[in-house]
C-alpha cells in the first residue's frame, strides 16, 4: 500500500538535502545536531525541541483554533479547542501544551481533529448565551469565527444555560460574565504582564467563574489590554459600549504621544470621529500591548478643543474670528518687535514638523529664543551630544540586561509599557532591578537603595555595598527618569548617573556596542525638539522675556502672564484648550495626533510617524501649515509648501528624524562624561521623588487626557472606589 | 374648406400672436411653445394664464410666468412654485371657476406675498440637528467687566 505521507517525506528529504548542500553548510549542520523534524498533515518542518504543536503547525502555516492559548503568556491548556491528532497516538492532544517528538506525524484536518473540535465547541456553547446580535465583540469574536469554521451545524442542546453575574472591575472594562468561557487568558494577563494579582478563578466544573474575589477595581496601567485578549464578549470597553462594529470603522496605523514610549496604535474611525484605539504590533517598542492612558483617553479628542481662530477683543475676552484676521495680526505683532523680543515655547505633544517649522520661521526674524517646556541640564555636554538624552540601550535591551539601575523615576506610570518589558525581564531573564528614588510599586520586586541624592553619591563614588553587585554585573543598564533631571541640581545629578554609567560599563567588562546610560522621557515631543536645537526649559523666556510668545502646543503652565512684561502678545497654537489657550491674545487651531502627518521620535530616537484618521476639528489646520501662513505674511516664507518638502527640511537639520522605524544610534558616552566632570554643581538634600506616584496620577498628564471624561472617571474610581462611577448598564 | 382657412389662421396666429419677431422669440426660447389661447388673468405678479379647450386636457391650460417676481430675476430661471394658491386651483383643474371671477374666500392662512419654493438655494430651510456633536468646543472663560 502506498502512503502518500511517507512518499511527501521521501521527496521533502531530497529537496532538503539539495538547499542545504548549493545553500548554506552552517546552518544544515546546526540543523541536523539539533533540530527534530516533525511532519504537519504530511509536511515536514524542523524545529527545534521542546516546540509545541501548535507552534510547529504555525511555522508551516496550520493555524489551530485556539482560545485560552496566546504566545505572551503561559500556557493553560484549558480550553481544549486546540486538540488535534497525532498519527499512531492513542488520544488527541492539546497542540498549544505537547511539546513535539521526532518524527509525529500531526493531522490538523483529519475526521478525529474534527470531530474532538466539534464536541469541545458543543461544550463551549453550551452555557454561552446567544448574544452576539448585542455583544460589542460582534465581528472581531474568536468563539464566533471558530464555531462558523469549526462547530457542527446542529444543535443537541436542550438544557438551561449557566448564568453568571457581572462584576464592576472599574470604568474602563465592561464585564458579562455569562459571555465568559474561563480560558483564563485576563487572569494570566495580570499576574504575568501587569503584575497585579487582582483576577481569579473561583468554584470549578460548571461553576467556575472569573472575578476579583472581593468587589473591587482591576486597578493596573494595562488594564484595557485584557479586552483584547478576551476571545469572547465577556470583558469588553466601557467607553465604547455599542457605539460602533468592527466592520463600520476604517483603521488608521498610528502612533500614540501620550508618552515618551510611542506606542504603535491603530485609530478606528467612523464617519470623522475617533470612536476607539487599539495597540498595533511592534515587538521593539509595545510587543501588542498599551496603556490605558493611551487606549482611553481618545475621547479628549473631541472635548475642549480649539476649533476657531480666536482673538482678544478690546474687553479682553477672546472671541472667535476668522484666519485672514489672526495670521495678519500674528504676522503684524512679530514684524513690529525686533528678533530678540520673539520667543517660543514648544509644548509636550508637538511634531517635528511644526517643531522645525516655528524654529525655521523664528531664526529667519533673528530669534534664537526657542525652548521646551521639559527641562534638561545644559551644563555639560548637554543636549549637543545625543547620547546624553535617549533611552540609549533601547526598550529590547531590557530583555539582555542583568541589572538594572532605576534612578529618581517611576516607569510603571511615566511609561508603563517601559515598566512592562522590566517586569518580563524580572520574570523570565531574572534580571535584578535597584532603584534610587521614592518607594512606589512597580509591580516587581526591586532593591530599594533609598531616595536621597547622598546614595547616588555613594554609588557613584564607589562607597556604597550595591557598588558590589553593579560591579558583578554582566550588562549592567541604568535609567534616569526626566522629572530628576528637572531639579534645580540636575547637572550634578546627570553627573554622577554619568559617573555610575561610566564605572559599571568599566567594571562589566561588555562590548563596546552597550549602553549603559539611559534616559527615560515622558513627554513625546522631546527628543525630536532636542534634536532640532531647541533649548531645553524656559529659564531663557523667563530670564529675557519676549514681547511676542509663540506657544506650541504649551499646556504645562511653566510661562505665566506674570513672568512677561505687561503689553506682551501671546500667540497659543495647539490643539485644546487647556492652560495655554486662556492666557494667550491670539489662538491658532491646530490639528491633534489623530489629524495629522507628523513625525514624533520616542525616548529610545526612534523616528515614528502619526497618520490623519480624522481631518481637524471646524476650522483647525496642520500644525506646519499655519506657521507656513504666518511666515508669508511676516515677509519670511517658509522654503517649503508640501509635507514632503517639510521632511526634506528636518532630513536637512536631523536626518535621524524621518527615517522611520528606525533607530539612529547614539554614542560619546566617554566624552560626555568627561564633559559633564566639568559641571560644578552640588547635589541638594531634596529627595528624588518623581511626580507620578500612584496610579491617581498617571491617567491625567497631558491635555488631551486632562479633556478626556473617561480618564477623569478613571481618577474618581480610584479616589473613590468604582462604585461612585458605576452607571446603570443598559444590557 | 373654411375648417382649413381656421387651422390656418390658427398656425399663422402661432407667430404673429406673440407680439411681434421679438415677443415669438422670446416665448419660443422661454416656454418652447408658441401656443396661444385665451388670457384668463393675470395675478399680482404679473403671471398670465391661458387657457384653450381646444388643447386636450392637460395641456388646454397653461401659464405664462412673469420675468421678476419677489425681486427675483425669473426671466429664464422659472419654476412651477411661481404659481399663487388661488390659481393653482384653477390651473390644476381643480375648479374651472378661475379667481378673476370667483376670488377665493379670504382666509389667514393663504400668504399675503406668494413665496417661491426656496429648495437648493441658501435660504432653504434645514431642520435642527437630533444627534450630540461630535467635537465640543472650548469656550473660553468669561472675562468680568471692569
Amino acid at each position: 500500500m502506498l502512503r502518500l505521507p511517507a512518499v511527501s517525506r521521501a521527496l521533502a528529504a531530497h529537496s532538503k538535502g539539495s538547499i542545504a548542500t548549493t545553500n548554506n553548510v552552517r546552518t544544515s549542520v546546526r540543523a541536523a545536531s539539533n533540530m527534530v523534524e516533525v511532519f504537519v498533515d504530511g509536511k515536514p518542518v524542523m524545529v527545534e525541541p521542546g516546540t509545541t504543536v501548535l507552534q510547529a503547525c504555525e511555522k508551516v502555516g496550520v493555524q489551530i483554533p485556539r482560545f485560552c492559548y496566546h504566545d505572551r503568556l503561559s500556557v493553560a491548556g484549558n480550553c481544549r479547542m486546540c486538540l488535534v491528532e497525532i498519527e499512531r497516538a492513542p488520544k488527541p492532544v492539546a497542540a498549544c501544551a505537547m511539546p513535539v517528538m521526532k518524527g509525529w506525524n500531526i493531522l490538523t484536518n483529519s475526521e478525529k481533529t474534527r470531530k474532538a473540535r466539534e464536541g469541545v465547541m458543543e461544550f463551549l456553547l453550551a452555557n454561552h448565551p446567544l448574544d452576539c446580535p448585542i455583544c460589542d465583540q460582534g465581528g472581531e469574536c474568536d468563539l464566533q469565527d471558530q464555531s462558523m469554521m469549526f462547530g457542527t451545524d446542529r444543535s443537541r442542546f436542550t438544557e438551561g444555560k449557566r448564568a453568571v453575574e457581572d462584576k464592576n472591575i472599574g470604568p474602563l472594562i465592561k464585564t458579562i460574565m455569562t459571555r465568559c468561557i474561563q480560558c483564563t487568558r485576563c487572569v494570566r494577563f495580570a499576574s504575568e504582564v501587569a503584575g497585579v494579582e487582582d483576577l481569579g478563578t473561583t468554584g470549578r466544573g460548571n461553576d467556575m467563574q472569573i472575578g476579583t474575589y472581593v468587589e473591587k477595581m482591576f486597578m493596573s496601567e494595562l488594564s484595557g489590554n485584557i479586552i483584547d485578549l478576551c476571545p469572547v464578549g465577556a470583558l469588553t470597553s466601557k467607553p465604547y459600549a455599542f457605539t460602533a462594529r468592527p466592520w463600520e470603522t476604517r483603521k488608521t496605523e498610528s502612533i500614540d504621544v501620550l508618552d515618551a514610549v510611542g506606542s504603535n496604535i491603530v485609530v478606528s474611525t467612523r464617519s470623522g470621529e475617533v470612536m476607539r484605539i487599539l495597540p498595533r504590533m511592534n515587538e521593539d517598542v509595545n510587543e501588542e500591548w498599551i496603556s490605558d492612558k493611551t487606549r482611553f483617553a481618545y475621547d479628549g479628542l473631541k472635548r475642549q478643543r480649539l476649533t476657531q481662530p480666536m482673538v482678544r477683543d478690546a474687553s479682553g475676552q477672546l472671541v472667535s474670528t476668522t484666519w485672514e484676521d489672526v495670521l495678519t495680526r500674528v504676522a503684524g505683532a512679530l514684524q513690529g518687535v525686533k528678533g530678540s523680543e520673539i520667543g517660543a515655547i514648544a509644548g509636550g505633544m508637538v511634531d517635528a514638523e511644526a517643531l522645525v517649522a516655528l524654529k525655521d520661521l523664528l531664526n529667519k526674524l533673528d530669534s534664537e529664543s526657542l525652548c521646551t517646556e521639559e527641562i534638561f541640564p545644559m551644563a555639560g555636554a548637554g543636549s549637543d551630544l545625543r547620547s546624553n538624552y535617549l533611552l540609549n540601550s533601547r526598550i529590547t535591551g531590557i530583555e539582555e540586561c542583568d541589572l538594572l539601575l532605576l534612578i529618581g523615576t517611576n516607569p510603571r506610570y511615566e511609561a508603563p509599557l517601559f515598566n512592562a518589558r522590566i517586569r518580563k525581564s524580572w520574570l523570565h531573564n531574572e534580571l535584578q532591578v535597584a532603584m534610587v528614588g521614592h518607594d512606589v510599586d512597580l509591580s516587581y520586586s526591586y532593591n530599594h537603595l533609598g531616595e536621597t541624592t547622598q546614595v547616588l553619591q555613594d554609588i557613584a563614588a564607589g562607597t556604597h555595598p550595591f557598588c558590589k553587585d553593579l560591579g558583578q554585573a554582566k550588562k549592567p543598564i541604568v535609567v534616569v527618569g526626566s522629572s530628576a533631571l528637572q531639579r534645580d541640581d540636575g547637572a550634578a545629578i546627570l553627573k554622577a548617573v554619568s559617573t555610575i554609567a561610566q564605572n559599571a560599563r568599566a567594571s562589566s567588562g561588555v562590548e563596546e556596542g552597550w549602553k549603559v546610560l539611559n534616559v527615560l522621557h515622558r513627554v513625546a515631543s522631546q527628543v525630536a525638539a532636542l534634536d532640532l536645537g531647541y533649548k531645553p526649559g524656559v529659564d531663557a523666556i523667563r530670564k529675557n522675556p519676549p514681547k511676542v510668545l509663540f506657544l506650541l502646543g504649551a499646556d504645562a503652565g511653566c510661562i505665566t502672564r506674570a513672568d512677561l512684561p505687561k503689553d506682551s502678545f501671546i500667540v497659543y497654537q495647539g490643539h485644546h484648550g487647556d492652560v495655554g489657550a486662556p492666557i494667550a491674545d491670539v489662538i491658532l487651531p491646530g490639528a491633534a495626533y489623530t489629524e495629522k502627518f507628523g513625525t514624533y521620535v520616542n525616548t529610545e530616537g526612534r523616528a515614528q510617524q502619526t497618520r490623519v484618521a480624522v481631518t481637524a476639528p471646524g476650522m483647525a489646520r496642520e500644525d506646519w501649515k499655519i506657521l507656513r501662513a504666518v511666515s508669508e505674511l511676516a515677509g519670511v516664507t517658509l522654503p517649503y509648501d508640501t509635507l514632503d518638502e517639510v521632511r526634506r527640511r528636518l532630513a536637512e537639520v536631523s536626518p535621524n528624524l524621518v527615517r522611520y522605524d528606525d533607530v539612529e544610534e547614539a554614542n560619546y558616552f566617554k566624552q560626555a562624561h568627561e564633559l559633564s566632570n566639568a559641571v560644578n554643581q552640588s547635589l541638594l538634600a531634596a529627595p528624588l521623588v518623581p511626580p507620578q506616584l500612584t496610579v491617581k496620577d498617571f491617567y491625567m498628564t497631558d491635555p488631551i487626557s486632562r479633556a478626556s471624561p473617561t480618564m477623569a472617571k478613571c481618577v474618581k474610581a480610584v479616589t473613590e472606589g468604582a462604585a461612585a462611577v458605576d452607571e446603570p448598564s443598559i444590557c | 374648406m373654411a375648417g382649413y382657412a381656421t387651422l390656418m389662421r390658427r398656425f399663422v396666429g402661432e407667430f404673429t400672436g406673440h407680439g411681434g419677431v421679438k415677443g415669438f422669440l422670446v416665448q419660443l426660447f422661454r416656454v418652447q411653445e408658441t401656443k396661444t389661447g385665451a388670457l384668463i388673468g393675470t395675478d399680482k405678479y404679473g403671471n398670465k394664464y391661458y387657457e384653450d379647450n381646444r388643447f386636450f386636457f392637460g395641456r388646454h391650460r397653461w401659464v405664462i410666468y412673469t420675468t421678476e417676481m419677489n425681486g427675483k430675476n425669473t426671466f429664464w430661471d422659472v419654476d412651477g412654485s411661481m404659481v399663487p394658491a388661488e390659481w393653482h386651483r384653477w390651473l390644476h383643474c381643480m375648479t374651472d371657476d378661475p379667481p378673476t371671477t370667483h376670488p377665493p374666500e379670504p382666509k389667514k392662512f393663504l400668504a399675503k406675498v406668494h413665496q417661491i419654493n426656496l429648495s437648493g438655494t441658501p435660504d432653504c430651510y434645514v431642520p435642527f440637528s437630533t444627534t450630540r456633536k461630535k467635537i465640543h468646543e472650548w469656550v473660553p472663560p468669561k472675562v468680568s467687566q471692569k
